[in-house]
């Protein structure tokens, strides 16, 4: 089957896993721009080209830069929530330790899969899962970029996407 | 002027008692409970009636659990209150019952911690925070990350921290309250199911329940009721402390850890070198090696050969989890911050039996919890 490839890159699926660029294959490759949807929303977009900026807080009063956001006071200075805005994170960083998950109760997703600890270029320490299921290839220290993988659909049929991390490719 | 325990009246520990710490069974949490506090009572040659406050750390057992177990001994009308601080609630209720005695509140006061598993209800999953995992990092994943962290930057080996558990497991087979008794070599540690990174199963502490009491009484007290002076032992420290925003350190545990027990160290005016034992929070090998060093008990990075050298084993040079600790004595949750003060204190009183640290005269006990809060007492015998 002939794939239309400009469909794919104009749908933002354009990733690096496991070092290469691939094309994140859709459940439904014939349907175009299909409706995306973002799993976690209010921490990042679902159609972001290149790498997928986070939505963390910042505190205006001092400074702290901080992931997921909230808005109930500064855990710094204690300024109130009147102090604190949205801060765009890039979604670049360094691996700062990796671990693959063997056991995991929940339904949404199978283990094993690999959860990195990623400091953020902006300061933020977060976790995240990784999008290699193991953690071959993977060396603390690595720079790491952000991108977004196929998460199923909803019930209206929407794309789901979900943030995950990805070794950076060399000049990025 | 903010004072500490030590500022205030003398507190000793005068009695002790548990429930071996086991697997989920029907026994119901009243039997655990009162199992250990008859067996405290007994130890301190004490009758309930003379204990004047009642102080139970529990986590899971829900609403109101003090009265409907402590009635049996008699209704006596003391005031009773149950202490949640997550693994800390049994260490937070030895707490409050030292603080009630230190204040003059009291003369003699009880902390009981006791637990079964069971549904775990947590503030923190109720902030509406989300973050990019939820609840596909548990506890044992925040751990592996650590440990991968750790043997990276010091060339630390996986079998190395298993050795913990190794260590932990022959301490445990001597302990008659632990709930795993039986010595397991590294190669077991090591073939066991892969939890979490390198972290394997017996490198993670079990689920159970139990139960673990001890009496805390004055001066005043140990005269007037005739208490046998040469078995109570003294607590020279009481910290809590509750994790800070740390521009620079990544693991805020061993952070919390460092912080709270280098203000224990200055309230007892001693150095890590002094502390002939102690018990901590060992719920994943790792735990061990990263609390060993941040408490000043070796360097960074050379716990793992610390344990190697034999210098944590009990005859070492500080006796780290004689009783098997978390991993193998277990974490039922409450009662195991009160567990490690009967342990300490069975230790500096001379009668630990196979397990005796010898010469054992100073001893701290550390607890961490969810939030996070760090817990750090230190007993000393003869003080």
């Amino acid at each position: 089957m002939a794939i239309d490839a400009e469909r794919y890159i104009l749908a933002g699926q354009h990733a690096s896993i496991d070092g290469r660029k691939q094309f994140v294959v859709f459940s439904r490759p014939e349907k175009f721009m299909p409706n995306q949807k973002a799993v976690h929303p209010e921490l990042y977009s679902p159609d972001s080209a290149g790498i997928p900026s986070l939505t963390g807080g910042k505190c205006r009063a001092c400074g702290y830069v901080f992931f997921p956001p909230q808005r109930y006071g500064c855990e710094s200075c204690g300024a109130p929530p009147e102090k604190l805005e949205a801060a765009e994170l890039r979604g670049c960083g360094r691996l700062h330790s990796y671990a693959t998950v063997h056991l995991y109760q929940g339904k949404d997703i199978e283990a094993p899969f690999t959860v990195g600890l990623i400091v953020l270029d902006e300061g933020p320490a977060i976790r995240s899962l990784l999008t290699s299921r193991t953690d071959d290839g993977l060396t603390i220290g690595d720079r790491m970029n952000s991108v977004l993988v196929a998460a199923g659909t909803d019930p209206d049929g929407n794309q789901m996407v979900e943030l995950r991390f990805a070794r950076a490719e060399a000049g990025r | 002027m903010k004072k500490n325990l030590r500022d205030m009246r003398p507190v000793y520990v005068v009695g002790i008692g548990l429930h071996r710490y086991q697997r989920l069974s029907e026994t119901p949490y009243v039997t655990l409970g009162l199992t250990a506090v008859r067996e405290a009572l007994a130890d301190a040659a004490l009758e309930w009636r003379s204990v004047q406050s009642a102080y139970t750390g529990t986590a899971l057992i829900g609403m109101a659990a003090s009265r409907p177990m402590l009635r049996h001994l008699g209704a006596t009308g003391i005031p009773m209150a149950q202490v949640e601080n997550a693994s800390a609630s049994g260490s937070t209720a030895f707490r409050q019952a030292c603080i009630d005695v230190a204040s003059g509140l009291t003369d003699v006061s009880l902390a009981v911690g006791v637990d079964k598993p069971g549904p775990v209800a947590m503030a923190p999953g109720k902030t509406r925070m989300r973050d990019l995992v939820g609840s596909r990092v548990v506890p044992f994943t925040h751990f592996a990350l650590l440990t991968q962290e750790y043997m990276t930057r010091y060339g630390v080996s996986a079998e190395q921290v298993a050795q913990v558990a190794v260590k932990n497991n022959r301490n445990g087979a001597n302990n008659p309250y632990a709930q795993r008794q039986k010595a397991v070599t590294l190669a077991e540690v090591m073939s066991g199911p892969a939890i979490s990174g390198s972290l394997t199963r017996l490198q993670c502490c079990p689920v159970g329940e139990g139960a673990a009491a001890v009496i805390v009484a004055s001066d005043d007290a140990i005269a007037d009721l005739g208490i046998d002076r040469s078995r109570a032992v003294k607590v020279i420290a009481s910290v809590t402390k509750t994790e800070q925003v740390y521009r620079d350190a990544k693991n805020f545990d061993a952070e919390l850890t460092r912080e709270t027990v280098e203000q224990a160290y200055r309230e007892a005016g001693i150095a890590p070198g002094d502390l002939d034992l102690m018990e901590l929070h060992d719920a994943f090998t790792i735990e061990e090696l990263l609390y060993t060093e941040a408490m000043g008990l070796c360097a960074p990075g050379e716990a793992a050969g610390a344990i190697a050298a034999g210098d944590f084993d009990i005859g070492g040079r500080c006796a780290v989890s004689a009783s098997g600790g978390l991993l193998a004595m277990g974490h039922p949750i409450g009662p195991t911050g009160a567990g490690q003060i009967a342990e300490i204190t069975r230790q500096l009183r001379g009668e630990a039996g196979v397990r005796q640290q010898p010469n054992a005269k100073t001893a701290l006990a550390h607890m961490v919890g969810v939030g996070a809060v760090c817990v750090v007492h230190i007993l000393q015998k003869g003080a």
